[in-house]
């Protein structure tokens, strides 16, 4: 298998790292990074636990090749914990119990992250869109729910 | 002195009347919210050191069958790859079971079941291990295989086990059945089928091994570290002291992580270890989890009920039999407890039940939150609502007439006291789902969309009740600049209860909860005190803590009085501030406190042992108290369904539950929307199907757990609280129970909505078209 | 899932050349929220993967001209959302793709890796059918256009050689009096594989009741491959939609198609609610053109 090296930005900083054909960006963020907070719970797709940001818009780590992403921006939660709106949701989130096990708990970050940056005061409709694609087993979503609407309107001053 | 003082002071004072229960009924942020919201590195898979070696397990490929050859060639000769482990590499026992010792780590020479693990392949690194893993090629000679429990209970079936299919048996003989019936004027025969419900906790099944001191230290995602630990020195053949076993924070567990899969991964893992020196990595990816570890039992459960034209439960007669698949783990216990609630929440004077917890070649299955009081609920609960329908009587008088009230006895013939939080329970969720006017406005529905109601009620036994003693030990620590170090065997895997048993022992000592730390549960420094399973941390270990916490203050107080010149009788502890009752301006930090305390030399290390009264039933007529304190609750469901297509959404839930003393509500709430949504699943979409003995769907695309999509828009949960005997301040469990009712509350909402009765979970829309026994054929796989 | 090679082409004749003469080893990766999973389960094992998802400039584009509306290969279902170009009468494309996967899939998923795809539980490909679409697919030799009906083959299988990658989707307006609908059932609400989904595209005459014509797709036909229904949609031209057309137009789809059946759901079941969404999408798409008239 040919390694190559691929060029990405992640969390402001430019990485270079040799990566094989199969890897995916999950391995790189993990392995080669060792930025922990991005898990993975299925590697199928299916569970949305291993989502980041690339360019913008929230992915599934587990099924992007890193190759595939020579040359783009990738914002994990460690990337985010100087950021003002994270740091509400994130207080927000304790406040509310919204953590339990934890292992879905960067992915409903960084999905609520993404939601707040578009809406200043999103529905609770609006709130179980965006954390669609991701499964949690322990809460039952509500308390995650609450977390991200409060999180959210302490946006607004 | 100034107002703000003057405030404090007051403040203090007012705190102070609420004596130890300073802090109970708060919702205080739990001690582990922080370092999860940061995406801190703690789970087990963040913490592999650069240089761990992969191992890779690899399963049977025929659900039943002697191995004649296995070829490993092929597998050793992948680059990247050590070595393959199987049996012969064992140096101890090969035996990983949790009760019966029927289960070996690497199956040899006979597979029972397509999840029997037949070795390791141990690599440098995963992608490696895994392709060499599915070189490895074995031959069988097929052995006849059983997939149908009933099946496997007749006498000519193949046996699976030497022993035979049956691995308990139980029976309950309360009255006289034949008499009852002889007095009843309805009688309903019934059967009952619910199925293989997998735990789904978002981290699969994981554990890292690392060589130490001749023996090795075993870090993992688990619910019982000291079970592991003794798994773990058995396989490898060194005393239990050689394995020094850490639970990593734990990504979400409900059951399977206290059977034997984190025995069969950290095994493997100590096993590589100790062979090559090196840590080693053995974790399971979501599909093999999905085969591999346990799922929820599949129950059939047959009732024959006679009820009183005026609708009183005469006498109930069932037959329960559960599928434990090839292994039974912890099955032995399920049964159990399903039996002990096979007339749930009502008083029944005559019962008659027999069970039996068969073996069949389907993958195994064990412990999963509610632990056979989801199926034997779904059946009686039905059942109810059939009676009810049959008598023409509203379902909600019909259970209000038989239900379980202080004075009643229930199916052990336990007499119910005025710990019996039912009444209250029911109460709520009536009022709440405006239960009788909705339901006399459903009657008279027209059009293709129909709503419906539909209730179902909870007894709970509380902890591990039959199954064995049921202690806990918690050991406390306050270092020199006054954090307060909690350390047990019981584990947190997300339900917040260690938490929870923290913030007892916060309120105990007048510290706030900030001021505690946590120790990771080591068995090199925790003492042994059972699985963490049975919803059992607050109620058992919150009163060790509570012991560890009094003894503490015992020793601080006197001190802080002679520090104050106070009389030992004025001192109070709030928020870490000492101070005299009598003598309000004369405070003492806690700071200062500890500091002296060391000073003086005083111990401030206790540790609190706490055993649960014994819990003695008869096992001939299933008899007695098995269960010392019952946690009670009521949900009521409203659904609504698209009659053309059999969809159908849950559009309202609202539940109580009786949980004696809510230490902290929010963490009470969370797991009732968390059990909730996850019953919600088992009811509506969770199936995991078995076709010829293999898995057909172990992913999460083919096997649907609820999204946040799927959740009812309305969500009422009310907390009652009416003491019990047993936990602190009257605490009863509440982290298993709300998984229970949703699967008969919605079955029998559908059943009103439309007239069908859907008699197998899960309630899928086909079946509600279709009829109950729409089944599809599965795809030839 | 050793062995294999990644291609990053540096243009799009370059990824052309590369398939021109190594076609049937290489699979084409967009997003590999397919591909991946399905090499994870050595459902499939190629060995070269062709990644074109930098072809962003060439291959993602929504675009109206010539009295339709061009899709690249590459745009993403959140693109699709996003337009603007698919709301009203034709928003079929927004009612299958807001419940699409879910919102990280939608983020990635290509409308081109749709369609190729070609599975069963396809709901994008019954929606295309029932507007008409037409595939350009293109080769170092050239370009060709195929209508989706008979790219769509089989089970997983086109009409794309191995020398081929298709670039573009595009349909055409709908002349007339129309309207377009989706229904689709899953075991849950969200990140469903569906049980059964339907598509349709209805025109009504200029009296408003008689149906001029109708493209009706569904996903899950025996054969594996998601199609048209074309005996049903003959039977329903000329008609007036009444109570009892409708009800003959239900027979004629259960003589006409058999639906599979699988783990998640029978034959019969899927036909039941194919039949109940056949009326509701008849009723509703006749409805809407009413009130828009109006």
């Amino acid at each position: 298998m040919t390694r190559r090296v691929i060029s990405l930005n992640v969390n402001g900083a430019e990485r270079s790292v040799q990566v094989g054909p199969l890897e995916r960006l999950i391995d790189v963020l993990r392995d080669e990074l060792w930025l922990k907070s991005v898990k993975e719970g299925c590697s199928t797709g299916d569970c949305g636990i291993c989502a980041v940001m690339v360019d913008g818009k929230l992915v599934n780590s587990c099924l992007m090749l890193a190759a595939q992403c020579d040359g783009r921006r990738v914002l994990t939660l460690e990337g985010l914990q100087n950021d003002l709106t994270m740091k509400r949701l994130q207080g927000s989130f304790i406040a509310n119990n919204a953590a339990q096990c934890g292992f879905c708990t960067p992915a409903m970050l960084m999905a609520s992250w993404d939601l707040a940056r578009h809406s200043s005061k999103p529905s609770t409709e609006e709130v179980k869109v965006a954390m669609s694609g991701i499964l949690c087993r322990c809460t039952g979503y509500y308390q995650i729910i609450d977390s991200v609407k409060q999180g959210c309107r302490e946006e607004r001053r | 002195m100034s107002e703000q003082v003057s405030q404090l002071l007051d403040s203090l004072r007012e705190k102070a009347a609420k004596g130890e229960l300073l802090y109970i009924g708060e919702n205080i942020a739990r001690v582990d919210s922080l370092e999860k919201v940061l995406g801190k590195p703690v789970y087990t898979a963040d913490l592999i050191p650069k240089g761990t070696l992969y191992a890779k397990l690899f399963h049977s490929s025929v659900p039943h069958g002697t191995i004649r050859a296995m070829e490993l060639g092929a597998a050793k000769a992948y680059p990247g790859v050590l070595g393959v482990l199987t049996w012969r590499d064992i140096p101890g026992l090969n035996q990983s079971s949790a009760v019966l010792p029927d289960r070996q780590l690497f199956a040899e020479p006979v597979v029972r079941s397509t999840a029997d693990i037949l070795g390791a392949v141990v690599a440098e690194t995963l992608p490696a291990a895994t392709e060499a893993a599915s070189r490895v090629r074995v031959e069988y000679t097929p052995i006849p295989a059983n997939y149908d429990p009933m099946e496997a209970l007749r006498p000519d079936a193949y046996k699976i086990h030497p022993k035979g299919n049956i691995a308990r048996q139980m029976k309950i003989r309360k009255g006289n059945v034949e008499d009852g019936f002889a007095k009843s004027d309805v009688i309903i025969e019934k059967t009952y089928k619910t199925q293989f419900q997998d735990a789904t906790p978002l981290e699969p099944e994981v554990g890292l091994a690392i060589p130490e001191d001749g023996g090795v230290k075993v870090i993992g995602s688990m619910q019982s570290p000291h079970h592991t630990q003794a798994a773990v020195a058995k396989v490898i053949g060194l005393p239990p002291e050689k394995v020094h076993v850490i639970q990593a924070i734990t990504g979400g567990a409900f059951g399977p992580k206290s059977d034997e899969t984190p025995f069969d991964v950290c095994s493997t893992a100590a096993l590589a270890a100790m062979k090559y020196r090196r840590p080693v990595f053995c974790g399971l990816d979501r599909e093999d989890s999905m085969v591999m570890h346990t799922k929820r039992h599949p129950f059939v459960i047959s009732h024959k009920t006679g009820v009183t034209s005026d609708g009183m439960l005469v006498a109930d007669e069932s037959m329960i039999v559960g599928d434990t698949g090839a292994y039974a783990s912890l099955g032995v216990f399920v049964i159990v407890r399903a039996t002990f609630h096979t007339v749930g929440a009502y008083e029944v004077p005559n019962v008659k039940a027999d069970s039996y917890l068969v073996y069949t070649n389907n993958t195994y299955t064990g412990s999963l939150r509610g632990f056979g009081g989801p199926q034997a609920l779904f059946a009686i609960e039905s059942q109810m609502e059939e009676l009810a329908r049959k008598l023409g009587m509203d379902p909600l008088e019909f259970r209000l007439r038989n239900m379980l009230v202080p004075g009643k006895k229930n199916a052990t013939s336990a007499v119910m006291d005025a710990s019996c939080g039912l009444p209250e329970c029911v109460e709520k969720v009536v009022a709440s789902s405006n239960y009788w006017e909705k339901a006399a406005r459903y009657r008279d529905q027209t059009g293709s969309v129909r709503r419906g109601l539909g209730i179902a009620l909870l007894m709970h036994g509380n902890s591990l009740g039959p199954e064995g003693n049921d202690y806990g030990a918690v050991h406390m620590e306050i270092e020199s600049d006054g954090t307060v170090s909690v350390g047990t065997g019981l584990t947190e895997y997300g339900t917040g209860a260690i938490s929870g048993l923290m913030q007892v022992a916060s309120s105990i000592l007048g510290v706030p909860l900030t001021r505690f730390k946590l120790e990771r549960p080591d068995t090199t420094k925790h003492r042994e005190s059972g699985p963490t399973v049975a919803s059992r941390v607050v109620v058992i270990g919150g009163n060790a803590a509570m012991k560890a916490a009094e003894k503490l203050k015992g020793t601080l107080m006197p001190l802080a009085a002679q520090m104050l010149k106070a009389s030992p009788g004025d001192v109070a502890l709030v928020d870490g501030v000492a101070f005299d009752r009598q003598n309000p301006s004369a405070t003492l930090a806690w700071n200062d406190l500890v500091a002296e305390a060391y000073r003086r030399g005083l111990n401030l290390k206790e540790e609190g042992f706490y055993m649960a009264p014994a819990a003695p039933w008869d096992t001939e007529s299933g008899q007695g108290t098995p269960y010392v304190q019952y946690t009670w609750g009521a949900l009521i469901a409203e659904v609504e369904v698209d009659t053309e297509t059999g969809y159908y959404k849950v559009v309202g839930v609202h539940t109580a539950y009786d949980v004696g003393k809510a230490v902290n509500p929010a963490g009470v709430l969370g797991q009732i929307y968390g059990g909730t949504v996850q019953g919600l699943g088992y009811a509506m979409m969770e199936e995991l199907i078995h076709k010829d003995g293999f898995v057909v769907n172990p992913n999460l695309g083919d096997y649907y757990i609820p999204t946040s999509m799927d959740i009812p828009a309305e969500f009422k949960a009310f907390i009652v609280e009416v003491p019990g005997p047993l936990g602190p301040f009257g605490a009863k469990i509440i982290a298993e129970p709300p998984i229970v009712l949703p699967g008969p509350a919605i079955r029998n909402a559908v059943l009103n909505a439309t007239g069908v009765s859907v008699d197998e979970l899960p309630v899928t829309s086909e079946k509600v078209l279709m009829g109950s026994k729409a089944r599809p054929s599965p795809l030839a796989v | 899932m050793s062995s294999v090679e990644l291609y990053s082409p540096t243009d799009l004749a370059d990824a052309l050349r590369f398939i021109e003469h190594k076609g049937e080893e290489v699979a084409v990766i967009a997003s590999g929220t397919d591909l991946i999973p399905r090499m994870r389960k050595r459902q499939v094992s190629p060995s070269v993967l062709l990644d074109i998802s930098s072809f962003q400039s060439d291959l993602r584009y929504v675009r109206q001209s010539d009295g339709g509306v061009s899709l690249g290969a590459l745009t993403t279902l959140t693109d699709v959302l996003e337009s603007s170009l698919f709301n009203g009468k034709l928003s079929v494309i927004h009612e299958a793709a807001e419940i699409f996967g879910a919102p990280q899939v939608r983020n990635v998923a290509t409308v081109g890796g749709n369609v190729c795809s070609a599975a069963s539980s396809e709901d994008l490909i019954p929606v295309l059918m029932a507007l008409g679409a037409r595939l350009k697919v293109i080769s170092s030799g050239g370009e060709r256009t195929v209508p989706i009906k008979d790219f769509v083959v089989g089970k997983r299988e086109t009409a794309l050689k191995p020398s081929e990658i298709l670039a573009e989707v595009r349909f055409d307006y709908p002349k007339g009096k129309y309207w377009t609908g989706f229904e689709k059932l899953g075991r849950r609400n969200m990140l469903i594989i569906s049980l059964v989904s339907m598509a349709m595209r209805l025109t009504l005459e200029d009296d408003l009741s008689t149906v001029r014509s109708a493209s009706i797709a569904l996903n899950r036909v025996s054969g594996r491959v998601p199609a048209l229904a074309s005996k049903t949609e003959e039977f329903l031209v000329g008609s007036k939609l009444s109570e009892k057309t409708i009800v003959e137009a239900q027979k004629v789809l259960a003589t006409e198609l058999a639906l599979t059946s699988d783990f998640r759901s029978s034959a019969a079941y899927r036909m039941e609610i194919a039949q109940v969404y056949l009326k509701r999408l008849l009723l509703r798409c006749s409805e809407r053109i009413r009130r828009e008239t109006e």
